[in-house]
């Protein structure tokens, strides 16, 4: 277990990272519970399937371990992370393994412990919602990763680049135009 | 008339994710067997200061879209390592140039009695490839570039954040050699198309660059290297 300098206190994201570098693995394995559901979320938008976006995240995790030392700890984890995991992703999905178009869903009923819905998700019908995400699911793939990155992971533009693999001008683009084929899609009066 | 933009936001609580598995747990116990990458070692971090200012000076590669973090060479081949890989088609070919025999190579070959003579030469700018299998289907690759007459920067390797690549030795070659492995690498050959490339090991003997793509692992790939005089 790494050590706490002031008990109680959790580390903050650079100190776990400065142990992680130093071959801390219990450090590594906080930095990975704090990441983990982003890359897994990331990974799944990628593969489109569960069982590999688990072995994706796995893998990519353990492969940022490993180039930890190259990392350089004033730039942002989280931004880096997630161009490891979308590059082992895209491997994953150009190997053709259980390749399938990825129809994200709504739920229809709230769950047990589940905050309630916010005033603007009330007003979102879900005739309107299920347009939305058939929509979302007709647009190629690079146009509807940008907006599941911006919209449902709430990714920052570096990040959706960093996991897109492209420039930020050309996820913000990329982002215009997938909009707009959905406002075509998908049309508020339909 | 709704904004679609607030409407994406709303959509987020209600989207449907598989539950998130415990992955922290999975790669806790596999941590035990690998280690963090160190810092480049010494001896290529003067290599790269002092090549830095060549790639500041123009020899940065116009294709790489991304940050060049340091520069290094073995023989005719130039390492650029960058903060993300240049677009290759995953497809792009094994582009050779033509066959050639081996009496008609620009400079004497070297051979290897370990893997014997190669069913295919190719040589293109220069360069020659001994092919062993046949071009869609390649077991072995051995590149060899006569050194000083085609420059230092006859090939380009360009590697991401996520390949490891270290200097190792190979026997009789006193200059140091470098291994790349693990994810893929971008290769740049004079008169192809960039390409990904797999594990590659690069070596420097009697004054020719070889450069051996095949070979599964650092030691099967030593082995093949060191028979090659």
């Amino acid at each position: 277990m790494y050590e706490r300098t002031v008990v109680g206190r959790p580390l903050e994201e650079p100190e776990l990272v400065a142990r992680a570098q130093r071959g801390d693995a219990a450090a590594y394995e906080e930095l990975v519970r704090m990441h983990q559901a982003i890359a897994f979320r990331t990974a799944y938008l990628v593969t489109a399937s569960a069982e590999d976006a688990e072995e994706v995240a796995a893998d990519a995790f353990l492969k940022a371990f490993r180039a930890l030392g190259r990392f350089r700890r004033e730039r942002p984890f989280r931004p880096w992370l997630l161009t490891i995991v979308a590059n082992e992703a895209r491997n994953r999905r150009r190997a053709g393994i259980r390749r399938q178009a990825l129809a994200l869903r709504a739920t229809t009923e709230s769950r047990p412990g589940d905050a309630a819905p916010s005033p603007e998700a009330a007003a979102l019908d879900a005739e309107r919602r299920r347009q939305l995400l058939e929509a979302l699911a007709r647009l190629p793939d690079d146009q509807r990763l940008v907006v599941e990155c911006r919209f449902f992971l709430e990714l920052d533009e570096a990040e959706t680049a960093a996991v897109l693999g492209v420039r930020r001008g050309t996820a913000k683009s990329r982002l215009s135009r997938a909009l707009a084929k959905l406002r075509e899609e998908a049309p508020d009066d339909a | 008339m709704r904004e679609l933009e607030h409407e994406l936001r709303a959509l987020r609580s209600s989207v449907e994710f598989p539950a998130t598995p415990d992955i922290a747990s999975a790669v806790a116990s596999r941590l035990s067997d690998t280690s963090p990458a160190s810092p480049w070692p010494r001896r290529v971090a003067l290599v790269a200061a002092v090549l830095a200012v060549a790639a500041a000076a123009g020899l940065a590669i116009p294709q790489a879209r991304s940050a060049i973090l340091r520069v290094f060479g073995v023989g005719s081949v130039r390492i650029h390592y960058v903060d993300r890989l240049p677009a290759v088609r995953p497809d792009a070919p094994v582009a050779l140039g033509p066959t050639i025999s081996e009496d008609d190579a620009p400079f004497p070959l070297l051979r290897s009695d370990l893997v014997g003579t190669p069913d295919e030469v190719h040589a293109s700018a220069g360069v020659v490839t001994l092919l062993y299998g046949t071009p869609t289907d390649v077991r072995l690759l051995v590149t060899q570039i006569a050194s000083p007459a085609l420059g230092p920067n006859t090939v380009k390797k360009i590697v991401g954040t996520t390949t490891n690549a270290r200097i190792v030795t190979v026997d009789g070659s006193p200059e140091p050699a470098l291994w790349i492995e693990e994810d893929p690498h971008v290769l740049a050959l004079p008169n192809a198309p960039e390409r990904l490339a797999a594990n590659t090991l690069v070596w420097l003997r009697d004054g020719i660059t070889l450069r051996l793509e095949g070979a599964t692992t650092l030691e099967q790939a030593l082995r093949i290297a060191s028979s090659f005089h």
